[in-house]
């Protein structure tokens, strides 16, 4: 079987690929990384918009909301650029095309994962990173070697989360047949994971905390970041929380696989 | 122990019994009122390495079915089904290792990349080292001339094409057992011959056991040794390809427009073919489609000329079809009790 | 026009089958709703007004802001560039009715469905739920006035974009890109009176806040006066005619090219 690293191996091989033969549609490339730019912005230029007229939003500069801001973008790139193709689970599953996914000796997720790769999340990526370093300087956050440890370790955990939410709608497919709308309505839920979880209160921040764990995607995990001193012990459960739920969508993913039964008989 | 061994295997399905409208499709959420269908009622066969197994039936058979379970897709609900002495449901990954699968009409290569590149994929995925590799595809190119289409990209290919590619990819790891579904579907004759000749190559070099699923008789003729015929969930006949290919090989239909028709048109019809041939011979004839009246009849005993020339001389045909016997007649041939 | 209704109706229809997408539809704009009632309380933190309105008068607007984007939504562009790229342009063009109303009326009749829909159950959260008045006044009956003259003008942007797809393939990129655009500039998210006031004097001359801005200030601070109303529906009359006519322009260009290339 497949170690860890023959996966990793395959990825690069069939990716490197798979972008040779999308550079053909350069201009699809160029314009649609530049509407990927602009409407990751889009919730950033609101904040900017409304702290033209208040100095702080519950106790947050606008500063430190870029800074969380930054971190979302980076948290939610893996997701658009690995996990495209979750997108067209729906008609794969209805027209039987989900099919071919059983037929290598490869894991199934992977496979289907591996047959898109969103070069324009790059773009998203990078404007995050930028963000993300322009606030940390603004804010004149000091940056040790562990810190920076805590900070990949908790963008991966975070990603996990984006990850495993979108992975879990979009398991709908496998037995609805109007799926779309869980898709999309998980997806519209993670424009909200750039706000500050303290304007929330009672049984909203349970929710956004808890049940679907949009705080875990951005704000609480920067907490570490913006406010060392008072870091609530929530913060330290956010790899388990990344973890944890993805490994339940994983699980959600391979009942729906093993229900699968495509058409015909 | 046979390659693939199957015993009294049985894979039902709970169907929802579906309500109409708004009320009935949200209480069709939490109903427990199911159905049970039994798309496979009890087969058994064994497949020795080395075979070509044509498994055919109508529509609705079990066919897929039973093909999803012995790929891994499905797991039984009862009886026994090992391949290569596992079981395919508890080790799909394992099992994929050995199995070549390809399905009539969706590729399983890469749309946008060149020909080669898949092949090249496949070599990391299966993990065929470089020797192996290189032999296959030159094997592939003397028989099918590959080595043309390399830097195409699958997407541009014709249908022939990718099924030639398809058919060789699936066999680029040496597996044991190679499932074809339906491999020339839509496919003009001088390419189905090509790729029947594919097959019939490979399997007997490298020893692969084919199973092939087909509507296409003429794929059964050409390849097969065995033919297992399939119907409602339960095996109709298993054994030699010459016994079935002696019931339908030589029939054919005779689509003929009779101007002017009516009700005893049928009648004369039967009585002047009987005369001409003897009652020996039987012909059916029936009306199966408006205007068009059918006669089935085997050519080896009357001759499609000397059939068509009876019936134009003694009846005004203003237009005719030949088409050769469908599978579903052959089926229904069998069910009547014509291999007994 | 029988024709057209009929049309209207056939869309109408198909709504009450994607019944599902309106649950969730409704479900993510009450989310919506709640979010940016917590985002605005903290801003409002202590504040009785901010740049002229309050904070009734603004969630009044962002609320209502998002199901009225829902209502706008008309996913013409996504509609007709899917109808060239699969060529099934040619049979419109065979039948005799006019493209572009043909596609309008198609596209109301859903946008309908979803009015029956979602913004029911938005004033219901609002008044009833989060005790937020909205003040009777001349306003109020503009209201549907202006929203239909916002929807044409939406309608002329996805119209627009849609038939890009003539010269290109990349839909989603441009479809992207007019969405924010549009959302950004036309006030949906938050009212252009928050915007820094050099923005705001460019913004005034273009089309983009006949489409938000103007309707939903109607039921945001109904209580103006005409003299404010009148001309603002005046600009949204006026956006109406000049982009129906530049599509139209631009659609009998698009059509000598799709001929001449053989769609």
């Amino acid at each position: 079987m497949h170690s860890f690293i023959d996966y990793i191996r395959l990825y690069f091989i069939i990716e490197t690929q798979y972008i040779k033969a999308r550079m053909q549609y350069r201009a699809d490339f160029i314009i649609s990384s530049v509407g990927m730019f602009f409407s990751s912005l889009a919730t950033l230029g609101v904040f900017w918009i409304i702290f033209d007229s208040i100095p702080d939003l519950a106790g947050w500069s606008f500063m430190q909301l870029v800074f969380i801001y930054g971190f979302y973008m980076i948290a939610i790139s893996p997701m658009q650029i690995l996990f495209d193709h979750i997108w067209q689970l729906r008609f794969h599953v209805q027209q039987g095309t989900f099919l071919k996914y059983y037929f290598r000796p490869l894991n199934m997720m992977f496979y289907y994962m591996s047959e898109m790769f969103d070069l324009k999340g790059l773009t998203q990526l990078a404007a995050g990173i930028g963000i993300l370093i322009y606030a940390s300087l603004q804010l004149h956050i000091e940056w040790s070697l562990v810190r920076i440890a805590f900070l990949l370790l908790t963008l991966f955990s975070a990603s996990l989360v984006q990850i495993a939410i979108t992975l879990l709608a979009a398991c709908a497919a496998f037995w609805v047949i109007d799926s779309y709308p869980v898709l999309g309505l998980a997806w519209k839920l993670r424009e909200f994971a750039p706000y500050p979880m303290n304007i929330f209160d009672g049984a909203f921040r349970f929710t956004f905390t808890f049940i679907i764990p949009l705080g875990f995607v951005a704000f609480y995990p920067s907490q570490l970041f913006l406010q060392p001193e008072n870091v609530s012990p929530i913060i330290y459960f956010s790899p388990i929380v990344g973890i944890g739920l993805f490994a339940l969508a994983y699980k959600v993913w391979t009942l729906g696989v093993n229900s699968y039964t495509g058409t015909g008989s | 122990m046979s390659l693939i061994h199957v015993q009294e295997l049985k894979k039902h399905f709970n169907v929802l019994n579906r309500r109409e409208g708004i009320g009935g499709a949200f209480r069709d959420l939490f109903s427990g009122d199911y159905r049970t269908v039994e798309a496979v009622a009890g087969i058994s066969f064994d497949i020795e390495a080395g075979e070509v197994v044509g498994y055919i039936g109508p529509n609705g058979a079990g066919k897929s079915t039973t093909i999803k379970m012995m790929t891994g897709i499905l797991k039984p609900s009862g009886g026994v089904l090992q391949v290569n002495g596992s079981v395919p449901y508890d080790n799909r990954i394992r099992q994929a290792q050995i199995m070549g699968v390809v399905f009539g009409q969706r590729t399983q290569l890469w749309w946008d990349l060149p020909v080669i590149e898949s092949f090249k994929i496949l070599k990391e995925i299966y993990k065929v080292d470089q020797k192996t590799f290189d032999k296959h595809m030159n094997m592939f190119n003397e028989l099918v001339g590959l080595n043309a289409l390399y830097s195409q990209q699958v997407r541009t290919l014709s249908l022939g094409q990718r099924m030639l590619c398809d058919i060789a990819a699936s066999f680029l790891h040496n597996p044991q057992v190679v499932f074809l579904d339906e491999p020339t579907i839509g496919l003009d004759i001088s390419v189905k011959a090509k790729i029947r000749s594919l097959i019939k190559t490979l399997n007997e070099e490298r020893k692969t056991t084919i199973i092939l699923t087909t509507h296409d008789l003429g794929d059964v003729e050409a390849l097969c040794h065995r033919i297992i015929i399939i119907d409602k969930g339960k095996t109709l006949y298993d054994g030699d390809i010459k016994r079935v290919t002696a019931l339908f090989g030589a029939y054919r239909t005779l689509k003929l427009q009779i101007d002017p028709f009516d009700e005893s048109t049928l009648e004369a019809l039967r009585e002047k073919l009987t005369t001409h041939f003897g009652a020996e011979n039987s012909f059916t004839i029936a009306q199966t489609e408006e205007f068009w009246t059918d006669v089935t009849f085997d050519q080896a005993h009357t001759p499609l000329s000397d059939v068509l020339g009876v019936v134009m001389s003694n009846f005004k045909v203003s237009d005719v079809r030949i088409v050769e016997i469908a599978m579903e007649d052959v089926v229904q041939r069998v069910y009547d009790g014509a291999l007994r | 026009m029988k024709s057209y209704l009929a049309v209207l109706r056939g869309s109408f229809m198909i709504g009450l089958i994607y019944r599902y997408g309106f649950l969730f539809n409704i479900a993510g704009n009450i989310i919506y709703m709640l979010v940016t009632y917590y985002l605005w309380k903290s801003i409002y933190q202590g504040r009785e007004v901010l740049r002229g309105l309050t904070f009734d008068q603004t969630y009044i607007y962002v609320a209502l802001g998002s199901a009225v984007f829902i209502l706008l939504k008309t996913y013409v562009d996504w509609l007709l560039s899917f109808d060239i790229r699969e060529g099934m342009i040619a049979s419109y063009l065979i039948k005799p009715i006019d493209l572009q109303f043909y596609i309008l009326f198609n596209s109301f009749g859903y946008s309908l469905m979803s009015l029956a829909a979602i913004t029911l159950p938005t004033l219901i959260l609002m008044i009833f739920v989060l005790h937020i008045e909205i003040p009777l006044g001349i306003g109020l009956a503009l209201f549907p006035l202006s929203l239909l003259l916002a929807y044409l003008v939406s309608f002329c942007f996805d119209y627009f974009v849609g038939l890009l797809c003539f010269y290109t393939e990349s839909i989603w990129g441009l479809s992207i890109t007019k969405e924010i655009i549009v959302t950004v500039l036309s006030g949906a998210l938050i009212p252009l009176q928050f915007f820094p006031d050099t923005i705001q004097k460019i913004l005034f001359w273009l089309p983009f806040q006949a489409i938000y801005y103007t309707p939903l200030t109607m039921v945001a601070q109904p209580n103006l006066s005409m003299d404010t109303f009148l001309p603002m529906l005046g600009l949204q009359l006026f956006w109406v005619i000049v982009l129906f006519v530049f599509t139209r322009l631009f659609y009998n260009q698009a059509i000598k090219v799709l001929r001449i290339s053989g769609g």
